[in-house]
Formats: C-alpha cells, structure tokens, sequence
C-alpha cells in the first residue's frame, strides 16, 4: 500500500483547521512533494480555502477562485500540488458516498479530518478516477 | 471562435466552435459544470454566458461531503 507522509506541523495545521470549522467542514489544498523515484508524497504545507458549499455542515466544496489561488500559491513557490483535504465534523473517518461521487482529480490525494471521536482521525486516498485507494499515512 | 483552454493541471487544448458559451468550452474538455468552471482572470464566470476571451482556464472543482 502507498505511503503518505505529513509533517507533525501539517497534521496540527489539519486538526486545528477543522476543530475551528466545526461543527461546519473545512476545506483546502496540500502542498509539498509529490510521489517521485520510489519516495512517498511528503506534505509540508497546507493551504486554508473557504468552504462555499450550500449546506457547510455537510457538504464541502473548495471557493474556486480561492482554491486557484492556493493551487498558484504552491507552485510559485516551487512546490508540487499533492492533493487537497476537508474535514468530517461527526465522522465517518473515510470517504463518503458523496465524497465518492464528486471526487474530480484524478491522482490527486484526500486527506479527510475527522471529529467524530475522542481523538482527531486523519486519513488519506489517491483519487484514481474510479475509485480512493487507502493509503499509509505517516507523520514524519 | 478560436479559444484555448488551460485546464488547471493538466494540458491546454485548442477549441473551435461557432458562437461558444463558456459551458461549451467545459464540455470541450471532456468535463461537465458539476465538475468544473470556468475562470477568466482567476475569477468563475457563469457557464451561460456567451465566450469573450480567446485564452481561458477551466478549474476542476473540489467538493464533496
């Protein structure tokens, strides 16, 4: 299985985002290293984007000219986008139905914080374009 | 009209279509609008809306639940 690494500083960044969101969902865009000669994705850095879904308790959708912005912003500075991340206040820990269903970047990462628990679950896929294959997501 | 489509990430594409709205341009590129939109300046335009520019982006939207 693929591995995925966060910083300790980008696994924070995550948490905090979405314990300040909640009970709304949080969204943004991952920055750092994408996969390459055998070494994992690494995330070093994360992007807040404003969440413009209709129903922000249970939805989430990225503020296009926002998420545009962010997605320059990485690679300006040199970095590779990796993926992008929101947050499940109640849960479930992995990919909804509907996250699913709208998934729309093929390769890229979804990381998903989740606060449905004591403590803070954070996972990650890599959107084929069918189907989210889990990954082993390491902070390091 | 002539119009080339930078889709955000991945390739631009070379478009040719008679008296285009921006929608057509997503359709062009293989994408729908519950999936993607358009921006001119970095900023969405509505997908009705009649073409004006001969260089825009077509941005993946990143949504879900």
């Amino acid at each position: 299985m693929e591995r995925f690494v966060l910083t300790p500083a980008v696994r924070d960044a995550l948490v905090t985002h979405a314990r300040e969101g909640s009970p709304e969902e949080v969204c943004g865009v991952l920055g750092g290293r994408e996969r390459r000669d055998g070494d994992p994705a690494r995330v070093t850095r994360v992007e807040r984007v404003p969440n413009v879904a209709a129903t922000p308790e249970t939805r989430y959708q990225l503020d296009p000219a926002a998420q545009f912005e962010a997605l320059q912003t990485v690679e300006d500075d040199g970095d590779d986008v990796v993926g992008f991340y929101h947050s499940h206040p109640r849960g479930p820990a992995g990919p909804s139905a509907t996250d699913e269903a709208q998934a729309t970047w093929p390769d890229a990462v979804y990381c998903i914080v989740s606060l449905a628990e004591a403590e803070p679950r954070l996972g990650a896929w890599r959107w084929t374009g069918e189907r989210f294959d889990s990954l082993v997501v390491s902070v390091e | 009209m002539h119009v080339t489509v930078h889709v955000v990430g991945e390739d631009a594409h070379e478009v040719d279509l008679p008296d285009p709205t921006y929608g057509d341009l997503i359709a062009a590129v293989d994408l729908n609008p519950h999936e993607a939109t358009v921006l001119v300046d970095g900023r969405p335009v509505p997908e009705d809306a009649p073409v004006e520019h001969d260089e825009v982006r077509v941005l993946r939207l990143i949504k879900g639940g």
